[in-house]
């Protein structure tokens, strides 16, 4: 199914601020065995940024795939997501709700703004790679996603 | 009081018109002794009792009073305190029209408590206790009635009020340091504990076995912590995210607590009993988690033998009481106590797993529906739980 990428990695953006989470999020990425390319914002501003295009991110590719933290600083994950949804070419992305929150309402919120997917990040590593690893299998291997 | 007044002031009138029977002179002149004694007695009574006792009219003002109540109130004396008005006594207005109503509706008003003030301004906490007194055609004669002084069981009570109410904003703000503490924990301790993991996922016998045993101690270390900090919130969340409680079929409760066991009853081929069960007023979730823990414990602490647990339940006292007995390891009377404090265990880690807070939880799930739980158990005799709930 992913023959028709071969020889092109896999784009990734990771949505989140936590400069540890994010190292661990690129450290399983790199076990991986699917060739992709993580890159990673601090802030919801920088996500729509890098998803626009727009100033230093003129080149960024676009993802095949977003992560997205639900509480980030300047701009919070609930309304990247929301703006994401909103705009006609970039929707057709799959969001991937990546957060500690197990809030009920922010499952719900979450799905309300079209999330592709909510999911609750464990807090043990074995877990977690488990859980990274099912986001591979499932988006990036099993999906037919739109070409880019 | 007044009949006796009356009585006397007949007899003066008769003694005075010089009209007596002469007949019945030595027999009236007994009576009339019978009627002084009789009189004395009462008022030396009156006069004696540490009691404040006092006799006002219907419109309030007072007709007598004895030393006790003249002391009470600081009143140089007798004289002086009957001129006083209800003004002077009462502080509250409100409270003498409340007493006013309730003796004209009732004709007793029973420890009616309220401030009254004193000869020199101070204000007294007072219990009344009084009744109206009729004439012989039915017509209010006087209210009469005894005061007692309770200022010092009223500032007993109203520091006992102040200290239970600091106690409970202090055990709220516990509540609440507890929930934020171990949920803002939680994040730094899962960078150390998935970095440790990540240590040892990448260099575990790459370094030297020093090396991977530290690193194993870290990551044991770091899980552990994990563990006692999402026990911690468990426990912090039965009052801070309880439901209300609703009529609850314990059946339905016990099924699914059973569901969630299911994996441990079969390792253990263990044996549960059921004896039907009530519908009571509870939080539903809690309620299972209850039996979930109780039932859990019983198949845990067993030394090689396949667990028998029985549930049932008996109604006493207007209270459902809840049994869950097991064939179990025991415990010793003189930890019946501890077993149910927070993270207190009777046993190593490596003898049976756990952080210890299920009984806690236990503890604190009963609580908070009005409820008792204890523990009948001797060593080596398996173990009966018992909670009461209303």
């Amino acid at each position: 199914m992913t023959s028709q990428r071969i020889g092109k990695p896999i784009e990734i953006l990771l949505v989140e601020d936590n400069p540890g989470d994010v190292r661990l999020t690129l450290e399983v990425f790199k076990e991986s065995k699917m060739h992709n390319n993580l890159s990673s914002v601090g802030d919801g501003v920088e996500a729509l940024a890098f998803l626009r295009r727009e100033g230093k991110y003129i080149q960024s590719p676009r993802p095949d795939l977003i992560l997205l933290d639900l509480n980030l600083p300047k701009k919070d994950g609930r309304e990247v997501l929301a703006e994401i949804k909103e705009d006609p070419d970039l929707r057709r992305i799959p969001v991937v709700v990546l957060t500690t929150s197990q809030a009920e309402q922010d499952v719900l919120r979450s799905y309300n703004l079209h999330a592709n997917c909510y999911i609750s990040k464990p807090i043990d590593l074995e877990q977690f790679i488990t859980v990274v690893r099912s986001i591979e299998d499932f988006w990036l291997a099993i999906v037919k996603l739109p070409s880019r | 009081m007044q009949e006796l007044a009356e009585m006397r002031q007949r007899l003066a009138e008769l003694e005075a018109s010089g009209a007596r029977p002469a007949p019945s002179g030595a027999l009236l002149d007994q009576a009339d002794d019978a009627v002084r004694e009789s009189v004395a007695r009462y008022r030396s009574m009156f006069d004696g009792v540490p009691v404040g006792l006092y006799q006002t009219s219907s419109e309030g003002q007072i007709l007598d009073a004895n030393p006790a109540l003249v002391k009470m109130l600081f009143y140089p004396d007798r004289e002086t305190f009957l001129k006083a008005g209800a003004a002077d006594v009462y502080v509250d207005p409100q409270s003498r029209e409340r007493w006013q109503a309730l003796m004209e509706r009732e004709g007793v008003v029973p420890d009616f408590e309220m401030q009254m003030r004193r000869f020199d301004d101070s204000v007294i906490w007072v219990k009344d206790s009084a009744r109206v007194v009729f004439d012989a055609n039915g017509s209010v004669l006087y209210y009469e009635g005894a005061l007692e002084d309770i200022t010092e069981r009223k500032g007993a009570e109203e520091a006992l009020k102040q200290t239970m109410a600091e106690l409970a904003r202090s055990n709220a703000e516990l509540e609440q340091f507890a929930y934020v503490a171990s949920h803002d924990l939680q994040e730094p301790l899962r960078m150390v504990a998935s970095y440790m993991q990540l240590l040892q996922r990448r260099y575990q016998g790459k370094l030297d076995a020093d090396a991977d045993e530290f690193i194993a101690y870290a990551v044991d270390g770091a899980k552990r912590m994990q563990a006692l900090i999402n026990d911690l919130l468990a426990y912090s969340r039965v009052s801070s995210r309880g439901k209300p409680f609703e009529p609850i079929d314990c059946e339905v409760v016990l099924d699914e607590a059973l569901a969630n066991l299911q994996m441990a009853i079969e390792e253990s081929d263990a044996v549960i009993i059921r004896d039907p069960l009530p519908t009571v007023m509870a939080d539903g979730t809690q309620l299972m988690q209850l039996f979930q823990n109780l039932i859990g414990n019983g198949i845990k602490f067993q030394n090689g033998r396949a667990p028998h647990v029985h549930v049932s339940t008996e109604r006493q006292a207007g209270e459902w009481v809840f049994s869950v007995c097991d064939n179990g390891i025991g415990i010793d009377p003189r930890y019946h106590e501890r077993v149910f404090a927070v993270f207190r265990r009777l046993h190593t880690r490596e003898e049976y797993p756990g952080t210890g807070i299920g009984l806690a939880i236990c503890k604190r799930i009963v609580e908070r529906h009005g409820g008792r739980i204890w523990v009948e158990s001797q060593s080596g005799e398996g173990s009966t739980f018992h909670f009461a709930i209303p």
